[in-house]
């Protein structure tokens, strides 16, 4: 019981991070149906980002008092804003020109974007992991017996946090109701003078920064990032998406959080070397058996 | 001197792609099915023909992909996963592994079916996804299978692989260490495949899958069956990769599982985008630039730079390379380096 | 008109026979480095000893030092060569896309064979990039001396047996570095000697890991331990809580970990603070020497062992570590001097091969010569058993305080 405990514990943090990356997975594809292949590596990006900042900050270990708020607020500020520029630049070189294109030559485009971001971290930082000061302190508090950080509670709850505010601007905003005319019908929504550049634009700059938050979590969470990392966390990120129902937002949480625990549990029961093929098998089956994923019906319904 | 080879076949190919004159086209393809049938006569340089065998490894899979992509429209991400299927049917099939010593002509026959089920076992519950949803399943399916290859050591060697495979031979006699029979083995497929890949371009086949790729609803509309044609298209591909997997398995005597990798997939998606999707000449240059480059160009500027005092690590720049050419070419030629004149017109139509 | 093109392409295609260049070699001509050489003017025949190496991607920090171990050894060897004779050392990388590649380490021994000039090999870096090499270079009768190649399997055992099915009789590979299950027996008894008894046995899932892991649970258990349990890392991934959820439930007073830092090592030590095994002792391979890297301070309480002697401390290595540092103004790598005598023993054997009579040698000449080995290296004397390894193997054994590796002791295995 303790042991089943703590791995649920451990899943849903580590779902945490994967709800994070799918939020913009989601979003994306639910106003212009692309699978966005490099979003995973600015997820990457993001820990980059934010690790060069602290360093530039000076700051090399646990932060505390005001230090630990502003440092913190810099970093992920400064990390979500760099990815969300990042994020819109992709969208106005590789993906605009081919807004009419058949539907695979975007993902095809998206797969060469995600390698050369891949190519470019890697070529930034080294082909090793590295090291993230751990800035976040990290008391814990024993729930049942088992071990909860202050870092688990306070990923979990900057998860849900950004799953409702998007929610909010999604349904409640000027702008929230440009990404759902966008996403249903392009040419009406045109018409009706949305600016459609602008709107797209938009959605990527928010799904991108949420990916350079979930970059700056991942990186305080396991004090290290590689260049490499967005390839395994964007895939599963996205199986979460289409877990929950692709295009769906709370359907991007809740996927998330169910692929963390998979994951863990398939770890602990099958062994570390099964969990990733768990998750894909997943991937599979819902593809195959239910595409509209568990929540169904997308916030963003396409024509 | 491996240069001279490369950029000939190449200069070649694309020689004959130009000209309009059907006998002066068969005329090149002749001279250069000639000129790579007699060059082991005049150069004996084992190594030269086994970088020339890898080249005609990829070109296999890189026609065999074309059928599924170039033809039926059908992104596959996780082509590597067949490639495993067939070079693992040979590793397991002929070797100490079970103290089977099947012959290595009949597991090429055994390997291009068993890859082919598995297309249609993949295929089957698959294909009636949307094309972008198909590209990640066989994704998923291209990380799955060298995983369950790794995890299952009992069988497959886990990490370390299947070594020690039996050497072919033809007609008694053993190809041992020599590159130069698997050179001619590998020539042998290509022709084959390539019969195969033009008559089926041209076969009732061939149309429905240009029809599929163009418009699946019209396609349907028209009575094909658009599901049993696709399954045929994967089948089909699947099983060129399974001979490919299994020449590969024999010339290297081992497998492993992290020799069929993502990065490999995606190897063979960019011969394919850089050559010009769905036609045969295009597919061929595209396979033998992204060989020459990645086995021959890279590493040696690795190596000059490395020794020059520069740790300039192009070995690093494989990624950047298949990146750039990915975006490049979708973004400013979406037809490819090499198009087929009918592609070429159906793509400028479309953004018309 | 396209009829002249394709005879100029035929022409072209028959000009390049005879040609014996390699594929993807690039000389590297150790006459800039020694121009002081005693008379250049008599250098006629050149001979080569091949060297292949991870030279990119994430292996290349270890393997560039190792190459330029090796390269200086060439360089130094020069001045012994008989009157005529220039020896070369040709470097090659067999990394693609950033991870050593069996299929390229093949391509490159074969290319090291086509060229008549290549009389032996030094390298790989890679268990498995040697496996894929070992046949071909035997079929060859090539010498090939590996560095750091530590799977038992590449001399023992009956699959050692089948990688030299060509020439069953003929030992081609030999290694200065010790095997595995010697590093693995080293560490399960300086486990049992801190008062170790519960281990928890994680590998990578490569074949080095692997391997490592499986020599350490044979003998750790041998020697009275109880292992826990055994586990895989998954690939690609960052989070490793799960697996140290489970390690944590079982309560070991080590953790074993079989695998490179890079492919999850690090990561795993730095993990397990946050799991409550901060305090639990770490134990690898060579793998792991480079930790802190990953890990920084976290990496202190973790143990190592090197395949090799530390050579900063043998009274022997001395002159070779400052040469390396005069020539390549870096510290030395942790195989470079294994990479020196590793050329030491290639150039050795050709010089003795050559001998009296002055011609060039073949490469089944080279092989016996190196087999017959004995001399004296950075790394101690060195000569080979039946098997090809070592008959003197010298282990070391690091910790890491501070967030720094330091050196415990050397550890003399007999055989």
């Amino acid at each position: 019981m303790h042991e089943f405990l703590a791995q649920l514990v451990n899943g849903i943090s580590l779902g945490g991070i994967y709800a994070l990356i799918a939020l913009g997975y989601t979003m994306v594809y639910g106003i212009i149906g692309l699978i966005n292949f490099a979003h995973g590596d600015v997820y990457t990006l993001g820990s980059f980002f934010a690790l060069t900042i602290l360093t530039a900050l000076g700051v090399s270990g646990e932060l505390h008092g005001v230090a630990l708020v502003v440092d913190v607020a810099i970093a992920l500020i400064g990390a979500a804003l760099l990815c969300g520029i990042v994020g819109v630049l992709i969208e106005r070189l590789a993906y605009r020109r081919l807004r009419n294109a058949p539907r695979l030559a975007p993902l095809i485009t998206a797969i060469g974007v995600s390698f050369i971001l891949e190519n470019i971290m890697q070529v930034w930082k080294g082909p090793s992991p590295v090291s993230f000061p751990a800035v976040v302190p990290n008391p814990s508090i024993a729930v049942a017996g088992v071990a909860i950080g202050a870092q688990q509670i306070l990923l979990v709850g900057l998860a849900v946090v950004m799953m409702v505010g998007l929610q909010l601007f999604i349904h409640n905003t000027r702008l929230g109701r440009a990404m759902r005319a966008t996403a249903q019908d392009r040419d009406a929504a045109q018409l009706m003078g949305i600016n459609i550049n602008k709107t797209i634009m938009l959605t990527f700059l928010i799904g991108s920064a949420l990916a350079g938050v979930a970059g700056f979590v991942s990186g305080v969470y396991y004090q290290s990032t590689w260049f490499f990392n967005g390839f395994g966390a964007g895939l599963k990120a996205f199986t979460a998406a289409v877990l929950g129902g692709i295009g769906n937002i709370g359907g991007a949480m809740l996927g998330g959080f169910l692929i963390g625990i998979i994951e863990s549990f398939a770890t602990w029961k099958f062994g570390g070397q099964w969990s990733n093929v768990t998750v894909f098998a997943i991937l599979i089956l819902v593809l195959v058996f239910r595409p509209s994923g568990l929540l169904g019906e997308a916030v963003f319904e396409r024509a | 001197m491996i240069y001279v080879y490369f950029l000939v076949a190449i200069a070649i190919v694309v020689a004959a792609q130009r000209v309009g004159n059907l006998r002066a086209k068969r005329g090149l393809y002749f001279a250069l099915g000639v000129a790579l049938l007699c060059a082991p006569i005049f150069d004996r340089n084992d190594a030269t023909f086994n970088v020339l065998a890898d080249a005609g490894i990829f070109v296999i899979l890189a026609l065999g992909l074309n059928i599924v992509v170039g033809y039926a429209g059908l992104l596959d991400l996780g082509y590597a996963a067949f490639f495993a299927i067939g070079a693992y049917t040979y590793a397991m099939m002929a070797s100490p592994q079970f103290n089977l010593h099947l012959p290595f002509w009949l597991l090429l026959f055994l390997a291009a079916a068993f890859a082919a089920l598995f297309g249609i076992i993949l295929g089957a519950p698959t294909l009636r996804l949307r094309g972008d949803y198909l590209a990640i399943v066989t994704l998923g399916f291209g990380e799955i299978v060298p995983q369950i290859f790794q995890n299952l050591t009992k069988y497959t060697g886990g990490p370390n692989g299947i070594g020690a495979l039996d050497f072919p031979s033809f007609f008694g006699r053993s190809f041992g260490q020599n590159t130069i029979p698997y050179y001619y083995v590998v020539l042998g497929l290509i022709a084959l495949v390539l019969l195969f890949a033009n008559n089926l371009r041209d076969s009732r086949l061939g149309r429905a899958w240009m029809a599929i790729r163009e418009d699946e609803l019209a396609a349907r509309h028209m009575g094909i069956n658009t599901t049993a044609v696709k399954l045929a298209a994967f089948a089909l591909g699947a099983s060129f990769s399974g001979l490919a997997g299994v020449v590969f398995a024999a010339k290297l005597s081992l497998v492993s599982p992290d020799l069929f990798q993502f990065q490999v997939s995606v190897l063979i998606v960019s011969m394919l985008v850089l050559g010009g999707m769905g036609n045969v000449p295009g597919v061929v240059v595209g396979a033998l630039v992204l060989v020459l480059v990645n086995n021959v160009v890279l590493p040696q500027a690795n190596v000059i730079a490395a020794n020059v005092g520069l740790h300039v690590d192009f070995g690093n720049y494989h990624f950047f390379i298949y990146g750039a050419i990915l975006v490049a070419i979708m973004l400013f030629r979406p037809e490819g380096l090499l198009p087929s004149r009918q592609r070429k017109e159906e793509l400028h139509h479309a953004a018309a | 008109m396209r009829l002249i093109l394709a005879t100029a392409a035929l022409a072209a295609l028959t000009a390049c026979s005879g040609n014996s260049s390699g594929t993807k070699t690039n000389t590297t001509t150790t006459t800039s480095a020694v121009t002081a050489a005693p008379s250049p003017a008599t250098a006629g025949t050149v001979v080569k000893i091949g060297i292949d190496l991870p030279l990119s991607g994430g292996d290349a920090s270890v393997g560039i030092s190792t190459e330029q171990g090796a390269l200086l050894a060439i360089e130094q060897m020069q001045k012994s060569m008989p009157r005529g004779f220039t020896l070369q050392g040709v470097a090659v990388d067999d990394a693609v896309q950033g991870v050593h590649n069996p299929e390229q380490g093949a391509a490159n021994v074969r290319s090291f064979i086509s060229d008549n000039a290549v009389l032996a090999v030094v390298g790989p870096y890679n268990s498995n990039v040697a496996r894929a090499q070992i046949p071909v270079t035997n079929a060859a009768s090539m010498a090939q001396i590996g560095p750091s190649v530590v799977a038992d399997n590449l001399t023992l055992g009956p699959e050692a047996k089948q990688l030299r099915r060509t020439n069953p009789n003929l030992i081609t590979f030999f290694r200065v570095c010790t095997t595995d299950s010697r590093q693995g027996s080293a560490l399960a008894q300086f486990a049992q000697s801190l008062g170790y008894k519960r281990a928890y046995i994680i590998d990578d899932n490569e074949t080095y890991g692997l391997d490592l892991a499986d020599r350490f649970e044979k003998d750790f258990t041998a020697d009275g331990g109880t292992v826990l349990a055994r586990d895989h890392l998954a690939k690609n991934t960052q989070d490793f809580k799960a697996l140290l959820l489970k390690v944590a439930a079982a309560k070991p007073d080590v953790v074993f970990f079989g695998g490179v830092t890079s492919t999850g090592g690090g990561l795993l030590r730095k993990q397990m603070y946050g799991v409550g095994l901060g305090k639990v002792a770490y134990f690898g391979g060579d793998g792991i020497a480079d930790l802190a890297t990953v890990a920084g301070a976290q990496a202190d309480g973790s143990y190592y062992t090197l395949a090799a002697p530390n050579a900063e401390k043998l009274p022997a290595a001395q002159a070779f570590v400052k040469a390396y540092r005069a020539r390549y103004s870096s510290d030395i790598g942790p195989y470079s001097a294994n990479a020196y005598a590793a050329a030491q023993v290639a150039a050795n054997a050709v010089i003795r091969a050559i001998g009296k009579g002055g011609g060039v040698p073949s490469r089944a000449d080279v092989v016996a010569r190196v087999a017959t080995t004995k001399i004296e290296t950075p790394i101690g004397s060195i000569s080979f058993d039946k098997n090809g390894d070592v008959t003197n193997p010298v282990l070391s054994l690091y910790g890491f305080k501070n967030g720094q590796s330091y050196f415990i002791r050397q550890i003399q295995l007999k055989l």
